[in-house]
């Protein structure tokens, strides 16, 4: 019963909020444009050390989320400029690296006094500003079963902001991806030449798109840093791996996709790491390798699916951008 | 591929290198007054971070010991030793990339879970070698094997070359069959890289492993010292890559390597059995990346489950930068991505090496994406 609650709670947890979010704007790049970004969790980290750097630096919150936009919209800009000419495995291999490069500028020590070198950005330093606007007691607040902070940390007041930008930018995606912009980028995933040839800018559109879509990644790293701390290496590569298995699993280019895979996928992690320390003997699998074994799992989950049901659970199997 | 070609790209490549070689020496003797107030910090960066996490541990033993002894031994030039360090570095990463860059000519992909068959031949030695007690997963019974390092290392490679004849029987040749995408083949090597890293460390934990518990002798050789067990190394390396070089250009079954890379339909047409070299190009980028693996680890002392994850995109980097799909160009671009990392630690702290070759991996998308080597097709 225990497995359950918990599993139900953290469906509803802001980290999954996050992840929800910043696979929507994973969808932007992939589902909708055909864009491989395998560095997603860049634009997370450098949404999450936008945030944090500058409310450090005693910003408030409003600018400290422009801040954090600004970053994103740089680096996608920055990243774009090179790559989006190329074939898409390029792209994929460019991303990753500059996704890698922004953790190892942000964990080195020469940066220390502005990241925090790899310990980062502590959640004392950066979060006061958004839980002072919280209307909820300062306090522990116990609904049906869940018990959590009203105003700290991963709180109650965290889970309905991350899940109200949620919903927004889930709209935002339904309205955009139906709109005669979204058509443009569809066509472009389906055949680039053709959407050329009727005279639209396809290296424009495509910037525009993986912009867009690292905004939202980065928002997402916002919320996932207000939750936890701003820590460079907690957006490695496998956070990039995961949110592809969230998509992938979701449905690409749906809306409500990112949002239930995100849900299946924190949720499934919980019950298998119960399940496990509930049934198999320690002896066979000891408390330290319950982790790595249910990442195992994850990535087997991940072949499985792109092998066997490339389009999710959601998806429409002829909305696919595998055609290259 | 005529060997006049062949000749021409080796020449272009030597003379990239020699570029290279010269220009990281130059901007050393530029750089030289900063250097010792460089040094200091290395040397702090180093104690500061090894107490922070595993991950960083590897890189920073080399470095202390790099580090450290220009001061002690007068008559070492911390230019010429970086750039040994380098050429030593760059030539274990060619047996890695090397093998990536033959599955990219061959089939066109783009393999994320290479940096794992590096990791796996390092771990697979230890196991073998350990004399501690070691189990497998899902088994609870501990026991010890303890072989000497050689036959450890054999069986290792052995095994790692297995996998690669498994990947390719049950996985990749039958989503070849099926037609499935590259797009989607690429993304379930990355689900291959996140499985078999997450197995790695179930099975071997997340602790830095000694294959050998010996201590290298070090030999100074005037401007510059090198480690026993290294030059031991650089001859195994060297060995391996000319056999490469050889099976590539003199066999027949390299020559027909070669046509499946340059046109897979053509080379099916005329007769050559693709599958089938297929199949020996993944058996021989596995066993090259665990020859690789077993190398760093002796090179670094000791190696952890996530090191040949970590070198990836370092890989990924030499690859491009020689041109996707070519096996000398993956050697040349190891080599440039070798040396531009170690020097790069005589200017910048010891945590950021590895960025250096992102960065110019970046640069190199930026400036010529076809690489140093590739010809200059349209790869939008």
């Amino acid at each position: 019963m225990d497995i359950v609650l918990d599993a139900l709670g953290t469906m509803m947890a802001p980290a999954t909020a996050a992840f929800a979010l910043a696979a929507i704007g994973l969808n932007f790049h992939f589902g909708l444009t055909g864009l491989l970004n395998m560095g997603h969790a860049g634009f997370m980290l450098l949404g999450m050390y936008g945030y944090g750097i500058s409310t450090q630096h005693g910003a408030p919150i409003w600018m400290a989320l422009i801040i954090a936009i600004i970053a994103a919209t740089i680096f996608g800009l920055l990243l774009g400029w090179p790559t989006l000419k190329l074939r898409g495995d390029y792209l994929a291999i460019a991303t990753i690296s500059a996704a890698e490069l922004v953790r190892y500028l942000g964990r080195s020590n020469t940066l220390q006094g502005l990241t925090g070198g790899s310990t980062g950005i502590r959640g004392n330093d950066f979060k006061f500003t958004f839980e002072e606007l919280s209307p909820l007691p300062d306090e522990n607040i116990t609904i049906l079963f869940w018990t959590n902070h009203g105003t700290k940390s991963s709180s109650w007041w965290l889970m309905i902001v991350a899940w109200v930008f949620v919903a927004l930018f889930a709209l935002l995606f339904w309205q955009l991806a139906r709109s005669p912009w979204g058509r443009v980028l569809k066509g472009i995933r389906e055949d680039e030449d053709a959407v050329r040839s009727l005279g639209k800018n396809v290296y424009s559109y495509k910037m525009q798109a993986l912009v867009l879509g690292g905004v939202i990644g980065a928002l997402g790293g916002v919320i996932w840093a207000l939750g936890a701390s701003v820590q460079p290496d907690s957006m490695g590569r496998p956070t990039t791996f995961w949110l592809w298995t969230i998509l992938l699993l979701g449905g690409a280019a749906t809306v409500f996709g990112p949002i239930l895979g995100s849900m299946i996928f924190w949720m499934s992690l919980v019950i298998i790491k119960g399940l496990a320390s509930a049934f198999i003997p320690s002896s066979v699998l000891s408390p330290v390798e319950i982790e790595p074994f249910s990442l195992v799992l994850v990535g087997i989950a991940l072949m499985c699916l792109v092998i066997f049901r490339p389009q999710g659970i959601l998806g429409n199997k002829r909305e696919l951008a595998f055609n290259d | 591929m005529t060997n006049i070609i062949d000749r021409r790209v080796l020449m272009r490549a030597l003379i990239v290198l020699v570029v290279a070689a010269a220009a990281s020496i130059a901007f050393g003797a530029w750089g030289s007054p900063a250097v010792a107030s460089t040094v200091d910090t290395a040397v702090a960066h180093a104690s500061a971070v090894s107490s922070e996490t595993v991950a960083t541990a590897p890189q920073v033993d080399t470095i202390t010991q790099t580090a450290v002894e220009p001061d002690e031994e007068i008559g070492t030039n911390r230019y010429v030793q970086q750039f040994i360090n380098g050429i030593v570095f760059g030539l274990l990463l060619a047996l890695a990339s090397v093998g990536l860059s033959l599955i990219y000519g061959t089939t066109g992909l783009s393999n994320f879970a290479h940096g794992e068959q590096v990791s796996l031949g390092a771990m697979l030695t230890f196991f073998f070698a350990t004399q501690q007690p070691v189990s497998l997963p899902f088994v609870p019974v501990e026991f010890t094997i303890g072989w000497p390092l050689i036959p450890s290392a054999l069986a290792a490679i052995a095994l790692a070359a297995g996998t690669g004849w498994l990947q390719d029987k049950f996985l990749w040749s039958p989503l070849r069959r099926r037609k499935v995408s590259i797009v989607q083949q690429m993304i379930v090597s990355i689900g291959l890289s996140l499985a078999m890293l997450n197995f790695i460390q179930w099975w071997f934990g997340a602790e830095r492993r000694r294959i050998s518990t010996s201590i290298d002798t070090r030999i100074d050789m005037g401007v510059f010292t090198i480690g026993q067990t290294t030059l031991w190394s650089v001859a195994i390396a060297i060995i391996c890559l000319a056999a490469v070089a050889y099976f590539l250009l003199r066999t027949r079954t390299g020559r027909a390597t070669r046509a499946v890379s340059d046109n897979p339909a053509l080379a099916s047409a005329s007769g050559i059995r693709v599958e089938k070299v297929v199949r020996l190009v993944w058996i021989m980028a596995t066993g090259l990346a665990a020859v690789g693996g077993i190398l760093l680890a002796l090179y670094d002392n000791a190696a952890a489950f996530d090191v040949g994850a970590r070198l990836l995109l370092l890989m990924f980097a030499a690859v491009t930068l020689g041109g996707l799909g070519q096996a000398f160009g993956a050697l040349v671009g190891s080599l440039v991505i070798g040396v531009a990392v170690e020097m790069s630690t005589l200017w910048l702290g010891t945590d950021l090496k590895y960025a250096v070759a992102l960065g110019i991996l970046i640069l190199v998308l930026l400036v010529r994406p076809q690489g140093i080597l590739g010809r200059a097709e349209r790869v939008g």
